[in-house]
């Protein structure tokens, strides 16, 4: 706390804060970038960091209709004072540093406007003090850790990838050449994690139950059981089945407060049958990462949904969801899926790199934990790519993290303090010169 | 007060007379049909679904519906709160936090020479082929249908049904 080279990693994403210490290998905390407030209370609360490995979990909070307030929309940052009051409550509740006795790097989403960066670096200089700054983005770091992790593979010889990045607010596709993101080459699609869960929630409130104010459970439906379809009208057909026959059915059983505080899947065994359907000699991803086991009911008790509990079946709508980031036009937008944006993305690179781009594509972002991602961004990917080039798609070990430990590395780096603007360096030449030091 | 208390039915009858030359209105041109799409595309986006557009912005919409309504409406607010001095009011529109939109649009991207790459340039455009998948809006699976109403997709004379019972938008004011 009291050296001056600590160095504070922050990924300032728009639905998870990850935050920690340079030089170390996992970020100490991760924290949703939001503050609730239930209907209850009047007081906009922090919500709890998220459980990791080393911390236990502590009292959950009723996170039932709470209302959310985000710093970020649309992925830049439009509310400063918001972000000041989450910032504090980690560095001194959570983090427990000293700003003015640390350098920042912090993460900024490709294209922030100039408006954007000025109210950040007020943020950072003049609210915490910090002693010096650095701005990175987010494709040039994954790039960095996955070129140091596998220092044989080629994206680390060619010094060059397509990261791929499906987060929570949108989703990019940026090569990045000699730890440098090409920008004029990088595309993005206006859809990432929030607008699926809210998608989610639109379809299970007129369908089933009201949960249109219900975005902590509904991102928990999402995540435990929404999958990326590899044969959409195949899927669509074993799902009209009825019965056993229908391998998508699954049921998510909503809190009730009383026994339980926490919605969870009903059946996880039957929730996972759709992977029996991953017959095309593709990898298969592993099974057993879905938790909530506490009920193991009798076969026998497998009836219709049952009214007096608060639980609603899915069919359908688990695949079609993730769907959208392939098709959005099937939404209504004017995009393209994600194959054709990465197929741009490539082609407005120089002719020499589409080889070695299309074999190394890194998938990184909360939303590429979606079970078969990889294998359908494949399956998309391929009829658009030239014969002769090989496509690899390489999934990241740990997607939501990714940033964070590129992040980590630049920062234990020896000449990092140098790439560093420092405080006074801000206050003389102020904010839009300190920038061009970041080539963004 | 009185000129609304007094003949409820004339009232009532002068409204629905607008209502309907808006619904033919509304019938007649497809750009209703894009607006509904697009707000609900930016509804993709919200943080919370109901709570935060309470205020000003919906009292605003209703009253343009109808001239009447828009006077009694007036009346009521007076009568109801203080009218806010202009300071208070740039006061306030300057503490409130402003959408991403509105940033983007002022920092007047379009400005910038051709070559510089900006978020507008960064998207990754229109999709090359325009066949677009149309799913039930009721039950998910594939529609062939079209609500001739308002436009959204249908499967079968049973989701049509549910269709119309409960969100057939008629028409988009």
């Amino acid at each position: 706390m009291s050296s001056t080279s600590t160095v504070v990693v922050l990924d300032n994403g728009g639905g998870l804060i990850k935050a920690g210490l340079g030089g170390e290998c996992d970020p100490s905390t991760i924290i949703p970038n939001c503050l609730y407030r239930s209907p209850a209370s009047k007081k906009w609360l922090h919500p709890n960091p998220l459980p990791t490995t080393t911390t236990t979990t502590t009292t959950e909070p009723d996170l039932t209709s709470a209302a959310v307030r985000r710093p970020i929309d649309r992925g830049y940052l439009i509310n400063p004072d918001l972000q000041r009051e989450i910032w504090s409550h980690l560095f001194s509740s959570i983090l427990h540093i000293n700003p003015s006795h640390s350098s920042l790097l912090l993460t900024e989403p490709l294209f922030t406007l100039p408006s954007i960066q000025r109210s950040l670096d007020e943020l950072v200089f003049e609210d915490f003090n910090f002693n010096s700054l650095y701005i990175a983005d987010s494709p040039s770091l994954v790039h960095l850790y996955e070129a140091s992790r596998r220092p044989d593979t080629l994206v680390s010889r060619a010094q060059c990838s397509l990261v791929v990045d499906c987060g929570f607010s949108f989703t990019h596709a940026s090569p990045v050449f000699q730890n440098f993101t090409l920008n004029y080459a990088a595309k993005r699609i206006d859809l990432g994690g929030k607008a699926l869960t809210n998608y989610l929630k639109e379809l299970v409130s007129f369908r089933a139950v009201n949960v249109m104010e219900e975005t902590f459970i509904m991102d928990d439906v999402k995540e435990k059981l929404c999958f990326v379809s590899l044969d959409v009208p195949r899927d669509l057909n074993i799902a009209r089945n009825r019965g056993k026959e229908n391998l998508f059915r699954s049921t998510y059983v909503l809190p009730d407060g009383i026994t339980h505080m926490k919605g969870f899947v009903k059946y996880p065994e039957q929730a996972r049958r759709y992977l029996s359907l991953a017959d095309d000699g593709l990898s298969r991803p592993p099974e057993g990462d879905m938790n909530c086991l506490e009920f193991a009911e009798h076969p026998a008790e497998r009836k219709a949904v049952d009214l007096t509990k608060n639980e609603f079946d899915l069919t359908n709508e688990r695949f079609l969801v993730p769907e959208m980031i392939f098709h959005p036009a099937d939404l209504g937008m004017n995009q393209a899926g994600l194959a054709e944006c990465i197929v741009r993305a490539i082609n407005s690179c120089h002719p020499h790199l589409h080889p070695v781009l299309y074999e190394s594509i890194i998938l990184t972002g909360g939303s590429t934990l979606f079970p078969q991602f990889a294998a359908r961004l494949e399956k998309e990917l391929r009829p658009l790519v030239p014969d002769d080039y090989n496509v690899k798609i390489t999934a990241q070990e740990d997607p939501i993290l990714g940033v964070w430990r590129g992040g980590s590395l630049l920062a234990a780096s020896p000449d990092f303090e140098e790439m560093c603007v420092t405080k006074s360096e801000y206050e003389e030449h102020g904010s839009a010169r300190c920038r061009k030091r970041f080539f963004h | 007060m009185e000129d609304d208390g007094s003949n409820p039915l004339r009232r009532m009858s002068s409204r629905t007379r607008k209502v309907a030359s808006k619904m033919v209105a509304a019938l007649s041109s497809s750009d209703n049909r894009t607006q509904a799409a697009l707000a609900r595309l930016d509804a993709l986006e919200n943080d919370n679904a109901g709570f935060e557009v309470t205020d000003a912005n919906n009292d605003d919409d209703e009253a343009s519906l109808d001239d009447e309504d828009q006077v009694y409406m007036q009346k009521k607010q007076s009568k109801g709160t203080k009218r806010k001095t202009r300071q208070a009011k740039a006061l306030e529109a300057r503490k409130a936090p402003r959408t991403f939109l509105e940033l983007l649009h002022e920092a007047n991207l379009e400005s910038l020479p051709a070559n510089v790459p900006t978020y507008w340039k960064a998207a990754v455009g229109p999709p090359s082929s325009t066949s677009r998948r149309h799913f039930c809006t009721v039950c998910g699976f594939s529609a062939n249908y079209t609500c001739v109403r308002c436009g959204m997709r249908f499967c079968s004379y049973r989701c049509q049904n549910v269709h119309n019972d409960t969100r057939c938008l008629k028409f988009v004011a």
